[in-house]
């Protein structure tokens, strides 16, 4: 199902884009002053600067290794029901089913778009060798620069492409500490909720400016982390303004259920609404370490999170409506689980996992990949075929035209098929 | 956005607990980890319900406050509906004198008088190894005989008196109670285990703004986030508490003692599931982070090493969400020769405390513990990437006092990188909110329900990005300009810093300094009330850049007489005080 490639070299000139708000952003910035004048005037100025993201990528982290035996199931392999006596998913109640896969039934929410070709999944993928500490393993598919010690993240370094950058091209919407996927020299916003952007103390513009213009002086040479993050949270402050204007209520009917995920993903559309030119956000969604009671499909740990999982992201493309068109949602954790059950009718630490993605750009309603086969031993893992990088680089050619070479460094990335 | 509070309660019966088979690590995730975030996202789970509804009334008193353009004495919150936001200013009145209004004769204030400003050295000390400098501390420094005698002093703890902190663990029943009776209080639902580590969480937070033993605390809390055990890992309620205590008592003591006591705590254990390991199937959570993250860190062992660091740690059992007995199991411990990073043994006896005890001792005195304990001290100390001459050094100061960490900071302390990394060091949340009270100079009085600020006042580090111990990863929060200068930390300390300095939130069991008594004199020209606050609030004269934005804050010339009826001594003093807050002199170290 894969080819091999040598380094594809998919920059060419039909992919380059410059949008409308970094060229604008590029003349601002060579004009100069731009940090020294924080008054109305630069908020004007910022306002038109802003603009539209011709394309979105949402990332969602499936934090603590999830099981994608379990999400996409390979029925067709035997040993996967020999492995998993008490916790395998029964064939006939998958979903999307083909020869050898199938969906979870909690995903029964996203057969609409897998049937509209809106959704793929790619299977046994991951890091090209196994690493099973979550911190060392997420910090390496998040850095996806082996050998370099430069601690920039993939999306720092997708969303610093094209030079000058406006610090909510890319937004992390939730937490408050960077994670390690958007660290680097790029400034990106990183927020618990929309509400929380906004500055204390000026109710009135005039209040607020004089507040802009004390605090500047304020912060005048400071030059530590904290001094470029206040720079930085200036011109968040304008250019994120018009999320506050636009309705918190989902659009087009949508429900979102009642979870973490939800909420950040509802955030996530109503930011992609607004328009304000955030090519990348990203969204975690945890508690997918099931060492223990996986249990079945009337519940157990890894149900709960599916359902959480399919009906938030459902609800998200159903609030898009037709700006879905310019968004791609992909999924990543940082390694999958074992084969075989553990005697806590759970799953320990293991390797390939599935990759899901959605929207704009995806070739959906199939399932991609190399199947290595299963084998059943204590410490048998599902193998990796196809590196967690070749698949993040066809969305990131497809949507952005960037470069694989720029954001994945040494990656020997082999074609996947599952974008246009 | 994660955690989601799924957290297993011994309410769930329907789910099996085995005891004796999770071969590999566990549950740090378990509920549900942010990996590369956690923070914000983690304490609002912590204090859940609490939080929630204390968030609202936050955002409801705080966020859109406002004043009336035309009428100086309206101040409210209510921004929606106020018929005062349609006013616009009325013509300013004949401006006021201008030229030199020195305050004629001395101040009336005698700390203006009295109180010199700490002089560089002094306050950079007092900034690192307290939670921010005071006119009290100061005052404790001289009293002293110096910055240098102070800090012996303060190695001692016990010889500095502490009567406002000591009593605070009475405050909250849960602090003292034992493993057992915390446990029946949870499952009688009559504190949930969540509250007994929320209560925790601000004992730790208070003794930090009033203990007089500030480098005590300064170390218990270095320490606490080194052998971090997050407090809302299932069932570590039970001894989280008693864990933080205990290292408490070794945290001016030696590394090879402390290591020992906290690896085989019972929170350790629940937390990184030691609890449950046993010969048959060894867990190799705790093995593996001990080596990873308690001792020699990182690429300094291999997946042989882990498999021996956990069989040498069978035997530490905890009857979890039974009776919470601690004890040790000989039958539990795996016997036979191991060997971890130069350490060997033959581990014959079903008893293995002794064994683990010297490959805890053996861990603590290794080469790379001692480089891995000595950076992470320089971490906090001086700066973000201290330089490696200094670490070098330190290390090697730690080696040859027996791990003992007295000798570590004197002589970090002594040390020109020390002395030469002044505000380099971004201030963590809670470090933030801690020396914001310490500034303000907020009296916080024992609480007597959850409005109380004692309690209430924990949401104001979740806002800012991370509460005590609420890191839901076993490696303990960054320390690092880089984790804590998003722009939403940024603004969520400056919403603090206004809200406190208005006193407008919490209110209840907290009394704030009247803006008056910050006034020195009857009468004071602006720049001069100015360079006071900055010597009162952040331990310095005012550098010119902090007078300007003060007179951009309230528009007013720095000239401008300044008396207990002006304007800026009244509505506008929140704003007045909340610029130095907001300042790079206060956020940094």
């Amino acid at each position: 199902m894969t080819e091999q490639q040598n380094d594809p070299q998919p920059c060419c000139d039909d992919y380059v884009r410059t949008s409308r708000r970094s060229f604008l952003r590029g003349a601002l910035v060579a004009g100069g002053a731009v940090t020294a004048t924080f008054g109305t005037a630069f908020t004007e100025t910022s306002y038109a600067a802003a603009g539209q993201a011709d394309q979105v990528l949402v990332v969602l982290s499936m934090r603590g290794a999830c099981d994608g035996l379990s999400l996409v199931v390979p029925h067709g392999d035997p040993v996967y029901y020999q492995a998993r006596p008490s916790i395998a998913v029964a064939s006939e109640r998958l979903l999307a089913k083909d020869a050898m896969f199938g969906l979870h039934p909690s995903f029964a929410p996203l057969v609409p778009m897998w049937n509209a070709g809106r959704m793929a999944a790619v299977h046994a993928t991951g890091l090209p060798s196994p690493n099973r500490s979550h911190f060392s393993a997420m910090e390496e598919v998040e850095d996806a620069d082996p050998g370099s010690d430069a601690r920039i993240g993939w999306l720092n370094r997708l969303v610093g492409r094209d030079g000058a950058g406006s610090p909510i091209e890319a937004i992390q919407m939730g937490g408050g500490v960077p994670a390690t996927a958007v660290m680097g020299p790029q400034p990106v916003l990183v927020t618990p909720s929309i509400d929380r952007v906004r500055l204390a103390g000026g109710a009135s513009p005039a209040e607020a400016a004089a507040r802009r213009r004390s605090l500047s002086t304020a912060w005048a040479g400071s030059s530590t982390q904290l001094g470029v993050g206040f720079r930085s949270t200036l011109e968040v402050i304008d250019e994120f303004a018009p999320v506050h204007a636009t309705s918190a209520t989902p659009s087009n009917g949508a429900v979102y259920p009642r979870n973490d995920l939800a909420s950040a993903l509802q955030a996530t559309a109503r930011t992609i609404r607004a328009d304000v030119g955030a090519e990348i956000i990203t969204v975690d969604h945890g508690s997918w370490d099931h060492h223990t009671w996986i249990g079945n499909l009337a519940d157990g740990n890894l149900v709960r999170k599916a359902n959480e999982m399919a009906g938030a992201i459902a609800a998200f493309f159903a609030d898009l409506g037709p700006l879905a068109d310019k968004v791609t949602l992909v999924t990543i954790s940082e390694f999958g689980r074992r084969v075989k059950e553990n005697a806590s009718q759970g799953l320990d630490h293991g390797h390939g996992n599935v990759m899901f993605l959605f929207g704009a750009g995806v070739r959906g309603g199939r399932y991609y990949g190399t199947w290595p086969g299963l084998t059943n031993t204590v410490d048998a893992d599902l193998l990796v075929t196809t590196d967690y990088r070749s698949v993040l680089s066809e969305v990131i050619v497809s949507r952005f035209g960037a470069s694989p070479a720029q954001v994945f460094p040494g990656a020997t990335t082999a074609r996947v098929g599952a974008m246009t | 956005m994660s955690i989601a509070p799924t957290s297993p309660s011994p309410h769930d019966g329907d789910r099996p607990d085995p005891p004796d088979a999770d071969p590999l690590s566990r549950r740090f995730l378990a509920r549900g980890v942010v990996a590369g975030l956690a923070a914000a996202a983690v304490s609002p789970a912590l204090i859940a319900t609490e939080a929630e509804a204390v968030g609202a009334r936050h955002r409801r008193r705080c966020r859109h406050w406002h004043r009336c353009a035309k009428h100086p004495k309206h101040t409210c919150r209510h921004q929606h509906r106020c018929k005062h936001l349609g006013h616009r200013a009325v013509p300013t009145q004949p401006a006021e004198p201008t030229g030199p209004t020195e305050p004629s004769g001395p101040p009336s204030d005698p700390d203006f008088v009295r109180s010199p400003v700490p002089t560089a050295a002094s306050l950079h000390l007092g900034n690192r190894f307290t939670y921010g400098m005071t006119p009290a501390l100061h005052e404790q420094m001289r009293q002293a005989g110096g910055p240098a005698r102070w800090f012996e002093q303060q190695l001692d703890p016990a010889s500095v008196a502490d009567p406002k902190a000591d009593p605070m663990h009475t405050w909250w029943l849960s602090i003292d109670l034992d493993a057992a009776t915390i446990g029946q209080r949870n499952n009688d639902e009559v504190e949930g285990g969540w509250v007994a580590m929320a209560n925790y969480a601000r004992w730790c937070l208070l003794r930090r703004i009033y203990s007089q033993r500030q480098v005590l605390e300064v170390m218990t809390e270095f320490w606490e986030n080194h052998l971090h055990v997050p407090l809302d890992d299932d069932g570590v309620f039970t001894y989280r508490a008693d864990y933080g205590k205990l290292l408490r008592s070794h945290a001016l003591g030696r590394f090879d003692q402390m290591l020992v006591a906290a690896i085989t705590h019972p929170a350790m254990g629940i937390s990184l599931d030691n609890a449950r390991s046993t010969k048959r199937a060894p867990n190799e959570n705790l093995g593996r982070e001990l080596l990873e993250l308690h001792t020699v860190g990182r690429g300094n062992h291999g997946e042989d090493d882990v498999k021996a660091s956990s069989r040498i740690l069978t035997g530490y059992r905890v009857d979890l969400w039974t009776t919470w007995r601690s004890y040790y199991d000989p039958a539990s411990h795996w016997t036979g020769p191991v060997s971890v990073l130069g350490f060997e043994h033959p581990n014959a006896n079903a008893d293995g405390r002794a064994v683990t005890e010297a490959y805890l001792t053996h861990l603590a005195r290794h080469p790379r513990t001692a480089e891995r304990i000595a950076r992470k001290l320089a971490v906090r100390f001086v700066s973000d990437d201290p330089p490696p001459a200094l670490v070098e050094r330190l290390a090697r100061v730690y080696l040859d006092n027996e791990t003992a960490i007295k000798p570590v900071l004197r002589a970090l302390v002594a040390s020109p990188e020390f002395l030469a990394s002044a505000g380099q060091k971004v201030r963590t949340p809670t470090d933030d909110v801690v020396a914001t009270h310490r500034a303000l100079r907020t009296e916080i009085a024992r609480p007597t329900s959850a409005d109380s600020a004692a309690n209430s006042f924990l949401w104001h580090t979740s806002s800012i990005g991370h509460s005590p111990f609420a890191w839901a990863r076993p490696d303990g929060p960054p320390d690092t300009g880089r984790a804590w200068s998003s722009a939403s930390r940024l603004l969520a300390s400056f919403d603090v810093h206004l809200t406190l300095s208005g006193g407008w939130w919490p209110t209840k069991q907290i009394t704030y300094r009247a803006p008056t008594s910050w006034l020195p004199a009857d009468s004071v020209r602006f720049d001069h009330l100015v360079d006071h606050l900055c010597r009162q609030l952040l331990g310095k004269a005012a550098p010119a850049r902090l007078v300007t934005a003060c007179a951009q804050a309230v528009d007013v010339a720095a000239g401008t007489t300044i008396t207990a009826s002006h304007p800026v001594m009244r509505w506008q003093f929140p704003l007045l005080l909340t610029t130095l807050l907001d300042s790079p002199d206060h956020l940094h170290r």
